[in-house]
């Protein structure tokens, strides 16, 4: 569905992508990972013909220089900062971008009662809130029903809840067979929601493969914090012992515990499982800077 | 070809959303109507009809319409780039060059109909007082205010696509608005003073102006005698012929339509978001 080869972007002597390489089968997520400045949002724009690059991008086979708009058609894009006219109501934008893409009408009422917005239909978008915008902004690149969806950073600025709606989403649209390409900061989602990663950083590809390798020694890690109903000396033993625990310390009446982002509820788990009990918890969640320096000193050791 | 369609009506819409047009259209009308009451006082109007009405509403248009079409064309895409809608739109759909060609056709439309609403109004009225005689040359300078807005807004167009925020653009649209209308004079002095005072000169400087070129077909339909222009006016009349003339002088303010719009197109088409 997407393909990526060699894309290259150069502006002026800094190279803000290269050699980039991507290959999104129908019913794939890819997600694209990399801290402010990687990238990511740069490979985008390349996709949706915004700037000129190196390389060659095929988007169901057409390519997105020469075949812009034929491309496009393919593609639902939601942008980082959607923007969109604030002088129009939900309503007005939605018909207007419906008829951009030449849908009818009706699939514009149909996507606006989808997104939740039916009693704000008559509403200014300038007047909604960031969340609203960004739900018709996701409406809006479902209008047409794509194959192919291209979300960067959607889950940013969104609560827990909204963050849920998304997976719930990028779930959906998998088993219908169309292929998703998102950009995320959350990396603890990634291994339920993609089929494969692409890490960035400061424009170079550090990590491509299944999600599933980017997880054990790759994934970020986390910090729990955990104040136990007694029992510590036999909680230490138990949490060095686990396959997922990268370190176990006492930091007052806290036991830290270092982990997999995605291993964390299993030290819960242990722990209760061990009649351990626990009267409060907090996380530290990993950053995506850290996990980046872990993927970067990975891929210069390789070289 | 769709999505130009898409973006013209969104344009025109937004220009009727905006009362700037229809500000712009009751002025003229105003301004049009206190002209022909002007001059019906002055007396020795019977004679003149239409023609005193053109005559008055030459300068003014030569003023009122580059202005206001050349910073309506530089604020079409500048205040997108601006606000980020501009990556939005392109995002969808359509090429840049549809985007632009709607932009234009859009701004075009809400302007001519700006102007045949100010002219139209301000027409009915002045037929209620005066003698409806030389109508003609009075909608012929409806279709030259016309053609010329069509090029202003295509130079603001241009303007648009090589600045990135609304600011510059509608600076650079004042500046080129004050070059046409009030430095070109100064510079035609100065070119006659010091190259050549040659009618074949003034008339070649004069095609390098749309303005120009304009205020001389208005003036061309209205008098048959164009000494009123000068060594320009000999030169028209006696060596080139009206009807070349005015071929010559049309032709340039359609070029000046088609170069900035067809340059705006290639600029936009390369440009990066």
């Amino acid at each position: 569905m997407l393909r990526a080869d060699s894309v290259t972007k150069r502006y002026g002597s800094m190279t803000a992508l290269e050699s980039a390489c991507l290959n999104v089968e129908e019913g794939q997520v890819t997600a694209i990972i990399g801290a402010n400045g990687a990238g990511k949002t740069t490979l985008f724009k390349c996709i949706m013909g915004l700037a000129r690059f190196e390389g060659r991008i095929l988007v169901a086979g057409k390519d997105v220089v020469q075949h812009g708009k034929a491309a496009r058609r393919l593609i639902g894009y939601l942008p980082q900062n959607p923007a969109l006219h604030p002088d129009l109501t939900v309503r007005e934008t939605a018909i207007f971008y419906a008829d951009l893409k030449q849908v009818t009408p009706a699939r514009a009422h149909e996507m606006v009662q989808e997104a939740g917005l039916e009693e704000h239909a008559a509403k200014m978008v300038g007047a909604l809130s960031g969340g609203m915008r960004q739900r018709l902004a996701l409406g809006i690149a479902q209008l047409a029903d794509p194959p192919l969806l291209i979300l960067d950073e959607p889950a940013a600025g969104l609560d827990i809840s909204a963050r849920l709606d998304l997976r719930k989403l990028v779930t959906e649209q998998r088993q219908k067979g169309k292929a998703v390409v998102l950009s995320t900061h959350w990396l603890e989602d990634v291994p339920y929601i993609a089929d494969n990663v692409l890490v960035l950083d400061r424009g170079k590809t550090v990590f491509q493969g299944p999600a599933s390798q980017l997880g054990a020694e790759n994934a970020p890690r986390s910090r729990l914090y955990l104040r136990l109903n007694g029992h510590s000396p036999e909680a230490m033993d138990l949490l060095r012992a686990m396959p997922a625990s990268r370190g176990v310390q006492r930091s007052g009446d806290w036991v830290v515990v270092t982990c997999a982002a995605t291993e964390k509820a299993r030290v819960v788990e242990a722990l209760v499982g061990a009649g351990i009990g626990i009267l409060d918890f907090q996380v530290e969640e990993a950053s995506v800077d850290a996990a980046l320096i872990h993927l970067r000193e990975t891929a210069e050791g390789r070289n | 070809m769709n999505g130009m369609v898409t973006i013209a009506r969104k344009e025109l819409r937004d220009a009727v959303k905006s009362r700037w047009l229809l500000a712009f259209a009751v002025t003229f009308a105003v301004i049009a109507l206190a002209l022909s009451r002007v001059q019906g006082d002055a007396g020795d109007i019977g004679d003149q009809g239409f023609n005193r009405t053109t005559a008055g509403l030459i300068n003014l248009c030569l003023l009122l319409v580059p202005l206001l079409s050349l910073v309506l064309g530089a604020a079409a895409i500048a205040g997108e780039r601006e606000r980020g809608t501009l990556a939005t739109l392109l995002s969808q759909p359509i090429s840049a060059t549809e985007l632009l060609l709607g932009k234009f056709a859009g701004l075009a439309i809400a302007v001519w109909g700006a102007i045949a609403l100010g002219f139209g109004t301000a027409g009915l009225l002045v037929a209620f007082f005066q003698p409806l005689t030389d109508i003609e040359h009075y909608l012929f300078f409806v279709l030259l205010s016309a053609v010329l807005a069509a090029a202003m807004l295509s130079l603001g167009l241009l303007i648009s696509v090589l600045v990135d925020t609304r600011v510059k653009a509608l600076a650079g649209a004042v500046l080129l608005w004050f070059f046409f209308v009030l430095l070109y004079d100064l510079g035609a002095i100065g070119i006659a003073l010091s190259v050549s005072s040659s009618g074949r000169t003034l008339v070649g400087v004069a095609v390098f102006n749309p303005v120009e070129s304009v205020r001389i077909l208005a003036i061309m339909s209205l008098e048959s005698n164009l000494e009123v222009l000068g060594p320009v006016g000999s030169y028209l009349t006696e060596r080139l012929g009206t009807m070349t003339s005015v071929i010559l002088l049309s032709s340039a303010v359609v070029a000046w339509t088609v170069a900035p719009l067809v340059a705006a197109a290639q600029v936009f088409r390369h440009q990066d978001l």
